[in-house]
C-alpha cells in the first residue's frame, strides 16, 4: 500500500513468507508480528519487545495511534490521486457547519485576508478569508446551508 | 428513602452521563433527554430512560424550556438537574422548573439573576467587602462619562457586557483613542447575543491567575466553601486545564481567598453549589471576577482532594436537607489536574473537528478519572460545544498528579476526530506548567504554535500494515441508525483549501 502523510508518500509491501510476515517501508525490511487484541487495538511484537497499539481504517484514511501520539494517514489510491488533480482554485469549508454570512458577490474584487463567508460551528465562527487578491468567480453558499470540507464555496477567478 | 424518585437530567454529554452515575449510587432513577442529534449519544443510553425534545439546534431542544417540561412530566420526574451551560444559569428556567412543582437542583430564578449582571453583582460583592477589580459599574451608561471612567481607572481597560458571558463583547483598550471605537463595537455585540447593551469597565489586569471558591449553601442560609481551584490555562476565554489546589496560594492567602468566596455566596443569598471566580495579580491581591450559579465542568478535581460528591450534596440540598458539612470537617489530601480534551484542531487555529468516534480506549489506573461523554460509534455533531471528555488525575502532590496526567495523556486513545490531545500533553510537559508558572496568557505566551506531527517511525508503518491486511475496515461503531456513506458528515475529508 502506498501511505500518504503530510508531503511525503510511503510505500508500505507486506510478504508472507515460511517464517511469518516481511514487511518493507521504503525498501527497509522489518521483522514483527502484528496480533489481534479487539476491535482496533493490536499488540506489536518485535524480538522479545511487545507493545500496544491502535489503528482503524476509514475509506482511504488511516488511523493509527502509536506510543502517545495520533497520526492520520491516507491510502493513495487511483481515486484519491485522481481527487488531487482536480483541486483548483476553489475554497473549501473549512470544517463541517452553517454558513452564518456571505460577504460577497460574484464579480467583487478581494485582497488578500477579506473575509469572504462565514461557517460557524460548535457554537464557534469562522471565517473563511481569501487566500490571495482576486476576483470572486463563484459563491456556492447561500446563508443557512450546511456545508463540509471538500465542497467548493467560492471561487476565485 | 432517596432524595428523589426520578431526576430529568437537561443537559447531554459527559455531564450528563456524570450526574446520572451520581443519581445511581443514590437509588434515584434517570431520565435523559436527547435530540435529533443525539439519538445515539451515550448519555442517552446511560441512563434508564431518554425522551426526545426536539431538533437538533439547541434553540429548539436543549434550551427550550417548554420541551424540557414537557419531558419531565411525561417521565414523572420529581427533579430537574441543569448542568452546566444551556439553561443552567437561567433564572426563568429555574422558575419554570419549580412552578411546574418540580425540584431544581441548583439556586433558584433570583439568585441567577442577581449575579448573571455583572453591574449588579459588582456592587453587591463590593457592599459585602468582597474586592472588585477598580472599574466603572454605575447606571449612568453615557458614551462621555464611560470615557471619562475609563481615564479614571487607567489603561488599558476592559469593556465587558453587563450581562452574558464566554468572553461575547468583551473589548482591552490600551489607549484612549481607542476607546470609543471599542465601546461602540462591544455595545454592539452585546445587544445582539445578550439584548442589553450595559456595560462596566474595568481596569485590565496583566497576566493574572484565574482562581476560583467552589462553595455551598444550603435553604437555612449555611455556607461553606470547598476550597479553590485554579484554571489559568485558557484558550480565548474558555478554560482547558485546571487544577487543585492552586500552586500560587500560601495559606494565608488561601484563607482569605476562600473566605471571601463565602462572603460572596452570603451576599448573594446563595443557594446549592456554586462557584466564585477571582482573578489573582502577580502581586498577590485578588479580585471578584464574576459568580457561576451552577455546577462547573471542572468540579471533579474538588472531589477528588476533598472525597466529596458534589453532585449528590447538590442533590441533598435542592431535596431540602440541611447541610451536614460543617466547615472544620472539609480537608483536602494531595492535587488533582483535570485536562479537557475537545474535539479541535489545534493545528488548524483550534477549529472545531466533527466526526465520528472510530474507536476510543480511555487510560486507567490508580488516580485517573475518565469523564467522558463519547463511545466508539459516537458522532461528535457541529451542533454542540466540542468538549468529548475531562481526563482527571490525583496525585499525593501537584508533581505525582502532573506526571500521572502526562503518562495518562500518552494512553488516551481517541481515533477519528481530531482533538487537542497533542496540546494537552504539550502544555503538561512545558516546564513554566511544571514549575506552577501559570497566567491566563499561559497559551499565547508559551504554546501559541505546535509542531506538525511528523511521519510514524518505519515500524509503526509497517505494524499498521500488517493490523490492516488482516482485519476488515471498521467504519464505525455499533449503533444503529448510522448515516448512509453520502452523509456530508461521514466523509471527513482533507481539511484543506484546494
Amino acid at each position: 500500500m502506498r501511505l500518504v502523510c503530510g508531503d511525503e508518500t510511503i510505500v508500505v509491501e507486506v510478504r508472507e513468507t515460511a517464517g511469518g510476515s516481511e514487511v518493507t517501508v521504503n525498501g527497509q525490511a522489518l521483522r514483527l508480528h502484528v496480533d489481534t487484541v479487539g476491535p482496533g487495538e493490536f499488540t506489536c511484537r518485535q524480538a522479545e519487545h511487545v507493545e500496544t497499539f491502535h489503528c482503524v481504517r476509514e475509506g482511504d484514511v488511516v488511523h493509527l495511534f502509536w506510543r502517545g501520539r495520533v497520526y492520520r494517514l491516507e491510502e493513495e489510491t487511483e481515486t484519491s490521486r485522481a481527487a488531487h488533480r482536480h483541486a483548483g482554485g476553489g475554497l473549501e469549508a473549512p470544517m463541517p457547519g452553517k454558513v452564518i454570512a456571505v460577504k460577497v458577490a460574484p464579480g467583487d474584487t478581494v485582497a488578500k485576508g477579506d473575509e469572504l463567508l462565514v461557517v460557524e460551528a460548535m457554537k464557534m465562527e469562522n471565517a473563511v478569508r481569501a487566500p490571495r487578491d482576486g476576483r470572486v468567480k463563484s459563491v456556492a453558499a447561500r446563508v443557512g446551508d450546511m456545508v463540509s470540507p471538500g465542497v467548493v464555496l467560492v471561487e476565485l477567478e | 428513602m432517596p432524595a428523589f424518585q426520578k431526576v430529568l437530567i437537561a443537559n447531554r454529554g459527559e455531564i450528563a452521563v456524570r450526574v446520572a452515575r451520581t443519581c445511581r449510587a443514590m437509588g434515584i432513577a434517570t431520565a435523559a433527554v436527547y435530540s435529533e442529534a443525539d439519538a445515539h449519544a451515550l448519555h442517552a443510553r446511560v441512563a434508564d430512560e431518554a425522551v426526545p425534545i426536539g431538533p437538533a439546534e439547541a434553540a429548539r431542544s436543549y434550551l427550550s424550556i417548554d420541551a424540557l417540561l414537557a419531558a419531565a412530566r411525561r417521565v414523572g420526574a420529581d427533579a430537574v438537574h441543569p448542568g452546566y451551560g444551556f439553561l443552567s444559569q437561567n433564572g426563568d428556567f429555574a422558575d419554570a422548573v419549580a412552578g411546574a412543582g418540580l425540584a431544581f437542583i441548583g439556586p433558584p430564578g433570583d439568585v441567577h439573576r442577581r449575579m448573571g449582571d455583572k453591574k449588579g453583582a459588582r456592587r453587591l460583592m463590593a457592599a459585602a467587602g468582597v474586592p472588585v477589580v477598580p472599574g466603572y459599574d454605575g447606571d449612568d451608561q453615557a458614551d462621555a462619562t464611560l470615557a471619562r471612567e475609563a481615564a479614571r481607572i487607567g489603561w488599558p481597560v476592559m469593556i465587558k457586557p453587563s450581562r452574558g458571558g464566554g468572553g461575547k463583547g468583551m473589548r482591552a483598550v490600551r489607549a484612549e483613542k481607542e476607546f470609543l471605537p471599542a465601546l461602540a463595537a462591544a455595545r454592539r455585540e452585546a445587544r445582539s447575543a445578550f439584548g442589553d447593551d450595559a456595560i462596566v469597565l474595568e481596569r485590565l489586569l496583566e497576566r493574572p491567575r484565574h482562581v476560583e471558591v467552589q462553595v455551598l449553601a444550603d435553604a437555612s442560609g449555611q455556607a461553606v466553601h470547598l476550597f479553590e481551584r485554579e484554571c489559568s490555562i485558557q484558550r480565548r476565554h474558555q478554560k482547558v486545564v485546571e487544577e487543585t489546589p492552586s500552586p500560587a496560594l500560601g495559606g494565608d492567602q488561601r484563607r482569605a481567598l476562600c473566605a471571601a468566596g463565602v462572603a460572596a455566596a452570603r451576599a448573594a443569598s446563595y443557594v446549592n453549589a456554586g462557584t466564585v471566580e477571582f482573578l489573582l495579580d502577580p502581586s498577590g491581591e485578588f479580585y471578584f471576577l464574576e459568580m457561576n450559579t451552577r455546577l462547573q465542568v471542572e468540579h471533579p478535581v474538588t472531589e477528588c482532594v476533598t472525597g466529596l460528591d458534589l453532585v449528590r450534596l447538590q442533590i441533598e440540598v435542592a431535596s431540602g436537607v440541611p447541610l451536614g458539612l460543617t466547615q472544620d470537617a472539609i480537608t483536602t489530601r494531595g492535587h488533582a489536574l483535570e485536562c479537557r480534551l475537545s474535539a479541535e484542531d489545534p493545528w488548524n487555529a483550534d477549529l472545531p473537528s466533527p466526526g465520528r468516534i472510530l474507536h476510543l480506549a480511555p487510560p486507567e489506573g490508580p488516580g485517573i478519572r475518565w469523564d467522558g461523554g463519547i463511545a466508539t460509534g459516537s458522532d461528535v455533531t457541529v451542533h454542540y460545544d466540542p468538549l468529548l471528555a475531562k481526563l482527571v488525575t490525583w496525585g499525593a502532590s501537584r508533581d505525582e498528579s502532573v506526571a500521572r496526567m502526562a503518562e495518562a495523556l500518552r494512553r488516551t486513545v481517541v481515533l477519528g476526530v481530531v482533538t487537542n490531545l497533542e496540546r494537552l500533553q504539550a502544555i503538561v510537559d512545558h516546564p513554566a506548567f511544571r514549575r506552577g508558572l501559570l497566567h491566563t496568557g499561559f497559551l499565547d505566551e508559551h504554546l501559541t504554535g505546535l509542531p506538525r506531527v511528523p511521519c510514524p517511525p518505519p515500524e509503526a508503518l509497517a505494524a499498521a500494515a500488517l493490523a490492516l491486511s488482516g482485519t476488515p475496515e471498521i467504519t464505525g461503531g455499533p449503533t444503529p441508525g448510522r448515516p448512509s456513506p453520502s452523509d456530508p458528515w461521514q466523509t471527513l475529508g482533507a481539511w484543506r483549501l484546494g
